[in-house]
């Protein structure tokens, strides 16, 4: 399991598309998102996560996203089933179920990639509340933080006997009592003690503080975002007008 | 009692944590692990616990082969004490939080109420039975999760770090605990930055360094050796420095620094 939700945390790399602005990065990511939305067919989103896995290549990231898609596979599985038994049309289920993984995978594409202090500056040229931004830029940095504790409290507990594997399922859940409680707990008391080390830190003295890294789009960065808009205007195009709507 | 025999540990970022390490440590030893933060001592434990197994080598406890049980098997003959006790600590009650592991290894009622009650008296803890143990100090919480492991009586007792946050009155009971695991007869591992503490004990020293065992041997010998310690980020203990100090002077007064604590535990008897 933590193998698998590695895939969705940020690890810095030197490729181009870490090095692209992150307005530019989310906007390839809404982009990919919208199409797997606009997409009517099993073959055109094969069409469009194809295209996400070539930008992951390209990202060299491919492997991360392969645990998120991995990742996703239980939850999709679902989906298709769930689908399936209610609508009874096997090409519905499956598009249902191929399009979670791609969304999933576009909005992944952006966070693993994405630091989170350049996630707090695509946020800030949105204008949203510092507080908010604030809350929201910590919560994505702890993420590796609290694998890390649970990890450390599952060790903990399996050395006093707990064996979280054994049982059925629920007393697999009853199992993770111990786990969840702890975690849960030392999260709400580093919340606090990093609310109090903000503050002591001046955190709010001023309402505009100032930053350390302005972003300034690159000529690199536009070139991307324009080619990005007519790679998308193109593929909605053709899956609209061009391409037939039905599987052939 | 516990072998690690040419074990390699490499995670999976690639970097390794263990590098050919080979120990025994026989049976009813007392033996501190020491070393700068990342030389590889609490994997090295973890191994023990089965909770890491070894990229290759093999690890023996008591003849098991780490690879083959399972961590919850292993913890009846070697309980740990983590570092961070808030990492272990769930329960309702510290009565519950002791008992919680007694009952995962099916002790009957009247054993665990049995062990329950030694363990509270043993570490001071009675008044705080019927508490939450998340509300007790950081000094508390450190001898709760100590009193939870030796309730169940462990063969090997592992301590990592178990001087975090203590002071020294603490200290010197947690001193005095190994001293009497040690006269139990077991086997005690005692992770640790903090040589200090342990002294008194006169250990078994391994000093650990970038994932390798660099240096193995009592503590009344191997302390002396400052740039190994040096190297390894270890401090001398006060004492051993003390004897340095004086044995560079002419007519020093003592043959060791055994001798120089006998004497000043005699200076301390005599006032």
């Amino acid at each position: 399991m933590m193998w698998l939700s590695g895939g969705f945390v940020f690890r810095r790399g030197t490729s181009a598309y870490h090095r692209l602005d992150p307005r530019v990065k989310l906007l390839l990511s809404a982009l990919m998102f919208v199409t797997t939305l606009l997409v009517r067919a099993v073959y055109e989103l094969a069409i469009v996560l194809t295209f996400m896995i070539a930008v992951a290549a390209l990202a060299t990231v491919l492997r991360r996203v392969a645990r998120t898609m991995a990742f996703t596979a239980l939850f999709s599985a679902f989906i298709f089933a769930l689908n399936l038994v209610f609508t009874r049309n096997l090409e519905t289920s499956l598009l249902y179920a191929v399009r979670f993984v791609a969304i999933v995978v576009s909005t992944s594409l952006f966070f693993i990639t994405t630091s989170p202090d350049e996630l707090e500056q695509v946020m800030k040229t949105f204008r949203l509340p510092r507080d908010v931004i604030f809350a929201f830029v910590t919560a994505v940095r702890f993420i590796p933080v609290m694998m890390l504790d649970t990890i450390q409290i599952m060790d903990a507990q399996k050395s006093r006997g707990l064996e979280l594997e054994r049982g059925n399922l629920l007393r697999r859940v009853r199992n993770m009592i111990p786990v969840l409680i702890p975690l849960v707990v030392n999260s709400v008391v580093r919340s606090g003690e990093l609310a109090e080390a903000m503050e002591s830190r001046a955190y709010g003295a001023v309402p505009r503080p100032t930053s350390l890294v302005e972003y300034r789009t690159s000529l690199t960065d536009k070139a991307v975002a324009v080619a990005a808009v007519l790679v998308f205007a193109a593929a909605a195009y053709s899956f609209y007008f061009v391409l037939p709507t039905q599987l052939p | 009692m516990i072998e690690l025999k040419d074990v390699t540990f490499v995670h999976q970022n690639g970097v390794k944590a263990l590098d050919a390490v080979s120990l025994r440590i026989e049976s009813g030893e007392t033996v501190a692990i020491v070393g700068e933060n990342g030389a590889g001592k609490t994997t090295l434990v973890k191994h023990v616990t089965g909770l890491l197994k070894p990229s290759s080598g093999t690890v023996l406890v008591d003849g098991q082969d780490t690879r083959g049980t399972s961590t919850a098997a292993l913890s009846r003959k070697v309980g740990v004490a983590f570092q961070n006790p808030d990492h272990q600590l769930f329960s309702e009650s510290v009565e519950e939080e002791m008992a919680f592991a007694l009952r995962n290894f099916g002790f009957s009622p009247e054993l665990v109420e049995n062990r329950v009650a030694w363990g509270l008296e043993m570490f001071g803890l009675e008044e705080y039975r019927k508490s939450s143990p998340l509300v007790l100090s950081g000094g508390e919480k450190k001898r709760l999760t100590l009193a939870c492991i030796l309730a169940w009586d462990p063969e090997v007792v592992i301590l990592d770090e178990p001087t975090v946050g203590q002071d020294s009155i603490q200290k010197e009971k947690l001193t005095g605990t190994i001293r009497m695991l040690r006269s139990a007869g077991k086997t005690v591992v005692v992770v640790s930055h903090d040589i200090e503490f342990l002294w008194p004990v006169q250990p078994r020293v391994v000093v650990m360094k970038a994932g390798r065992i660099v240096g193995d041997g009592p503590a009344s010998t191997l302390m002396l050796h400052g740039s190994l310690l040096d190297s390894a980020r270890v401090a001398q203990p006060q004492l051993v420095s003390f004897y340095l100090a004086l044995h560079r002077r002419p007519n020093q007064p003592f043959v060791d620094p055994l001798e120089a604590r006998r004497w000043l535990e005699g200076e301390s008897a005599g006032q």
